[in-house]
C-alpha cells in the first residue's frame, strides 16, 4: 500500500448552504427512517413541504436563485460524500480541497434534484455512499486510506458505478468553481476591448507541435 | 388595440418578422406584431459573465432548459409547456425547437451569417435535383450587402473568389476575428488536403459601428447579448422599428388563423391569449406571417374556409411541403500536440472565428452524394463545465494532485467538427394537422412526417470519414464511439433547428404558396416573410437569408402599399 495517497485529512464537514436551506434538510434527516444496512428511505419533511419540482422553463438567469427541490442526503452521507471528494481533490498548496468548496452539497442538489439524468444518478451515489460511508467514517486513518485506494481498482460493478460517477461529479463541481478556473489555467470570462488572438509563446509552442507532426 | 387601424399585422418577431416590422415602420407603416412569447428584454435579462457554478446542477442541461440553464430560450425547447407536435407513425425522427419570447430564435443562435450562393438558388439547373428557386443571387445580393451593414457581421477577408461561396462586397463586413490556437492548429490538417480554411462570417460587432456596442470577446452568445453586440432581432431591429412611434408590440399571442373577409383578402388573425385564454381577433389592411417555417404552415392550414376547405393558399396542397432542415453531423477528437499550451484566452467572439466552406463542387459524382457541407469547428480553453471529467480520456484512477495535473494538461486539448449540410427537398418531408391532438387552447397541432434521402445519409458518411481524416493528420484520436454509417451518424430531422420550407416560394400558384417577395398567390394581402418561403435547404445557415429576403419582401410590400394595391 505504499503508493496508496495518504488519508485526507477531512474533519466533519459543515455544510456550505445558507440557513434556510440547512433547516429544511435538518427537516429531512428528521424522517429519513434506516430500514437495513445502507439502505435509507426517506420521508416528507417535517416541519415544511417536500418541494420536488424543478425550475421551470423560465427561470430568472442573471441572478440564478437556489434550485427549488428538498435536499436529501443525510449528515452521514455528507460526511462520507466530504471524505470521498477530498480524496479525489484534496487540498495542496496552491489549490483549496473539494471540500472547502462545497462539493459534498453540490452532489445533494444533484442526487435531489428532479430531472431524469439526476433521479437515474440517485441510487448509484446514495447507495454507494452509504456503503462507503460505513467502511470509512468509523475507519482508523490507516484503514480508511487502504478503503479509498482499493475504489479505483474495485471489481464490484456497484463499486465501479460510483466511483465513476460521484468521481465525475466532484471534478466537474470543482473546476466549474473560480477555485477550479485558477487551477486548471482558464482565464477567459472577462470583458476585453479586442481579441488579439494567441500570443507569440502560445504561437512558437504550436510551432514545434507541426513540426513533429510533419505539418 | 382592435380600433386602431392597422396597415399590417406580422405575425412572429424572429428573423424575418424582425426585419418585416423594422423595415415597415421605417417606411411609415403602421404595424401591429404579434409574438406568441412572453416580452424580453435581453439588456437586463442576459446572464452576462455569469459561472455555472452560480446556477443550479452547474448550468447542465435539463428538460426544463435543453441547451443548459443559462441558454437565452425562454419557456421552450424541443417541448413547449401546452403546444405539443406529432410524429406520424412510420416517420424517422422529428424534433422541433420553439422558444416563446420577444425575438424567438434569434435570442439565442449560433451567430453564424453566411450567404447562400449563385448555385444554391439554381440546384435544378445544376444537377437535376430539387428546385429552382424563382430567383438569383444577383436578385438577392444587394439585399444581402444591406442586411450585413445593418445587423453588424465580422469575417472580413480579401476576395477569394471560392465556388458558390460569395465574398461580400468591401464594406459590408467587419474585421474578422483572429484565429485562436485551435484554429491555427487544424488549419494544418486542411492546408495538406488542399482545402481552404477562411474566416466565419459571425452576427457579432467586432469593430466600430455607430449605434452598437462591439463584442467584448468574452461570454457565450448563446445566452443572449445584454449590450447588443451581437444580432438578436430584440437588440438590433424591434428597438428602431419601436423609435418610429409606428409598431405596437402584443406578447403572449399565440395566432392561429388568419381571418378573411368575403371578397377573398385577408382582414386580419385571431389569436388566443396564452396568459388568459381569452381568444382576440385583430384587423389590418394586410397580413405578414413570420412565425418560423412550422407555426406559417400551421396558421395557414388551421385557416378553413368554403374557397380553401384544406386550409388557406392551399388548394394545391403546396403548404407544409417540402419541409427541409440542414444535415448535420459531428466527431470531436484530441490532440496530444494541445495538451500543455500555456493558458491562453480562447473566449473570443462567441462564433467560430475561422470555418471550411464546401470543397467537393466539382466532383460530387465521384462523391456519391449530389451537395455538400461546410464543416464549422469549436475548440479551445472554454469556461469548465461539467463535463470536465470527459478530458481523461477514460481514465478512472487518478486523484489528488496526478489528477489535477492531468487535467491541466489536457484542458483545451479537444476540437468538434461539426458538418453542417445541404439537404434536397423530398415527397417524405412535411408536416399536416394532427386530426386529433390539440394545444391546451384546442387549437390543432403540427403533425410532422420525415425521411433523410440517400444524398443526405452519404453526405453524413463523408463527414464523418473527413473528420477521421483531419483528426488522424493532427495526431488526434477521435472521442467515444464514431458512427461511421451515414444513416446513424445523420442528426435528426430538425436537430439543426434549420426547418425551412413548407410555403415556398415559386413562379406560379400551382408550383408554389407565394411568389418571389412572399405574397401569396391565393390572397392578395397575405404574405409570407419568414424561412417557409425558401425553395432550397444550402449548407449555409438559413438565418441572414431569412433576413435579407424579409427585407426585399418587405421593400416589395411598403412599395404595394404607397400604391394602394393593398
Amino acid at each position: 500500500m505504499s503508493d496508496a495517497p495518504e488519508a485526507p485529512e477531512t474533519g466533519p464537514y459543515v455544510s456550505k448552504i445558507d440557513r434556510r436551506t440547512a433547516l429544511a434538510w435538518i427537516g429531512v434527516v428528521g424522517a429519513a427512517t434506516a430500514v437495513g444496512a445502507g439502505v435509507v428511505v426517506y420521508g416528507p419533511l417535517k416541519g415544511g413541504e417536500k418541494v420536488t419540482r424543478g425550475y421551470g422553463t423560465d427561470p430568472k438567469l442573471t441572478k440564478p436563485e437556489k434550485a427549488p427541490w428538498s435536499r436529501i442526503m443525510i449528515p452521514e452521507q455528507l460526511q462520507t460524500a466530504a471524505l470521498l471528494a477530498d480524496y479525489i481533490l484534496p487540498a495542496n498548496a496552491t489549490a483549496p480541497s473539494a471540500s472547502s468548496l462545497g462539493v459534498p452539497d453540490f452532489i445533494d442538489e444533484w442526487v435531489s434534484a428532479p430531472y431524469p439524468d439526476q433521479v437515474r444518478d440517485r441510487p448509484v451515489i446514495m447507495n454507494g455512499l452509504n456503503a462507503m460511508g460505513a467502511k470509512l467514517n468509523k475507519a482508523s486513518p490507516a484503514d480508511r486510506a487502504t478503503a479509498l485506494a482499493a475504489l479505483s481498482a474495485s471489481t464490484d460493478p456497484n463499486t465501479k458505478k460510483f466511483w465513476k460517477k460521484f468521481r465525475h461529479l466532484v471534478i466537474g463541481a470543482y473546476y466549474t468553481t473560480d477555485a477550479g478556473f485558477k487551477d486548471i489555467g482558464y482565464i477567459g470570462n472577462v470583458p476585453r476591448t479586442s481579441d488579439p488572438g494567441p500570443s507569440a509563446e502560445v504561437k512558437a509552442a504550436l510551432d514545434a507541435q507541426f513540426k513533429k507532426l510533419g505539418l | 388595440m382592435a380600433t386602431d387601424n392597422y396597415d399590417a399585422i406580422i405575425v412572429g418577431s424572429g428573423a424575418g418578422g424582425g426585419m418585416s416590422a423594422y423595415h415597415l415602420t421605417k417606411s411609415g407603416l403602421k404595424v401591429l406584431l404579434l409574438e406568441a412569447g412572453r416580452n424580453y428584454d435581453p439588456r437586463v435579462e442576459t446572464p452576462m459573465f455569469n459561472t455555472n457554478a452560480e446556477a443550479p446542477l452547474r448550468g447542465v442541461s435539463t428538460p426544463d432548459k435543453p441547451f443548459g440553464f443559462y441558454d437565452a430560450t425562454v419557456d421552450g425547447g424541443w417541448q413547449v409547456p401546452n403546444e405539443p407536435y406529432t410524429v406520424a407513425e412510420g416517420s424517422e425522427p422529428f424534433i422541433w425547437w420553439r422558444p416563446r419570447m420577444l425575438g424567438g430564435r434569434t435570442n439565442h443562435w449560433g451567430r453564424i451569417a453566411l450567404r447562400f450562393g449563385p448555385l444554391d438558388f439554381k440546384p435544378y439547373s445544376r444537377d437535376g435535383l430539387g428546385y429552382d428557386w424563382p430567383i438569383t443571387y444577383d436578385d438577392v445580393a444587394p439585399w444581402y450587402d444591406k442586411t450585413e451593414k445593418l445587423i453588424g457581421v465580422s469575417g472580413a477577408a480579401p476576395a477569394r473568389g471560392l465556388l458558390n461561396t460569395p465574398d461580400s462586397p468591401a464594406g459590408c463586413l467587419m474585421e474578422a476575428a483572429p484565429p485562436r490556437a485551435f484554429e491555427l492548429f487544424y488549419e494544418r490538417a486542411f492546408r495538406k488536403m488542399g482545402v481552404p480554411v477562411i474566416p466565419m462570417h459571425g452576427a457579432v460587432v467586432t469593430g466600430q459601428m455607430e449605434g452598437r456596442n462591439t463584442c467584448l470577446f468574452a461570454t457565450p452568445c448563446g445566452r443572449g447579448c445584454a449590450i447588443g453586440a451581437n444580432f438578436q432581432s430584440t437588440t438590433v431591429l424591434l428597438p428602431p422599428a419601436m423609435a418610429t412611434g409606428n409598431l405596437t408590440i402584443r406578447t403572449d399571442a399565440l395566432v392561429y388563423q388568419v381571418d378573411m373577409d368575403k371578397g377573398g383578402k385577408a382582414k386580419g388573425v385571431s389569436f388566443v391569449d396564452r396568459k388568459t385564454g381569452e381568444h382576440h381577433s385583430v384587423t389590418a389592411k394586410s397580413v405578414i406571417l413570420a412565425a418560423g417555417s412550422g407555426e406559417t404552415a400551421r396558421i395557414l392550414l388551421n385557416t378553413k374556409t368554403s374557397a380553401f376547405p384544406n386550409g388557406l393558399c392551399n388548394t394545391h396542397g403546396m403548404v407544409g411541403r417540402y419541409l427541409m432542415d440542414s444535415v448535420g453531423t459531428g466527431v470531436t477528437g484530441q490532440f496530444p500536440a494541445l495538451e500543455g499550451l500555456p493558458p491562453t484566452n480562447d473566449d473570443g467572439q462567441g462564433t467560430q472565428h475561422t470555418y471550411i466552406p464546401w470543397w467537393g463542387y466539382e466532383k460530387q459524382k465521384e462523391l456519391g452524394f449530389a451537395r455538400g457541407y461546410h464543416i464549422e469547428i469549436g475548440g479551445g480553453r472554454h469556461m469548465p463545465s461539467m463535463g470536465m471529467a470527459g478530458l481523461l480520456g477514460g481514465d478512472e484512477s487518478l486523484v489528488g494532485d496526478a489528477l489535477r495535473g492531468a487535467l491541466r494538461q489536457k484542458f483545451g486539448s479537444t476540437i468538434g467538427f461539426d458538418g453542417r449540410g445541404e439537404m434536397i427537398p423530398n415527397d417524405d418531408c412535411y408536416c399536416e394537422i394532427d386530426p386529433v391532438v390539440k394545444d391546451k387552447w384546442g387549437i390543432p397541432v403540427l403533425k410532422f412526417h420525415w425521411k433523410w434521402g440517400d444524398h443526405e445519409t452519404n453526405q453524413a458518411a463523408h463527414a464523418v470519414k473527413t473528420f477521421l481524416q483531419v483528426i488522424d493528420i493532427l495526431g488526434g484520436k477521435p472521442e467515444g464511439h464514431v458512427e461511421t454509417d451515414g444513416k446513424k451518424a445523420i442528426s435528426k430531422g430538425g436537430e439543426m433547428i434549420h426547418e425551412i420550407g413548407t410555403a415556398r416560394m415559386g413562379h406560379n400558384d400551382k408550383d408554389s404558396v407565394v411568389d418571389q417577395y412572399g405574397r401569396s398567390w391565393a390572397v392578395p394581402n397575405l404574405f409570407i416573410m419568414d424561412g417557409a418561403t425558401m425553395v432550397s435547404s444550402p449548407d449555409k445557415n438559413p438565418t441572414l437569408s431569412i433576413l435579407a429576403l424579409a427585407w426585399r419582401s418587405a421593400d416589395n410590400m411598403a412599395t404595394l402599399a404607397k400604391q394602394g394595391a393593398l
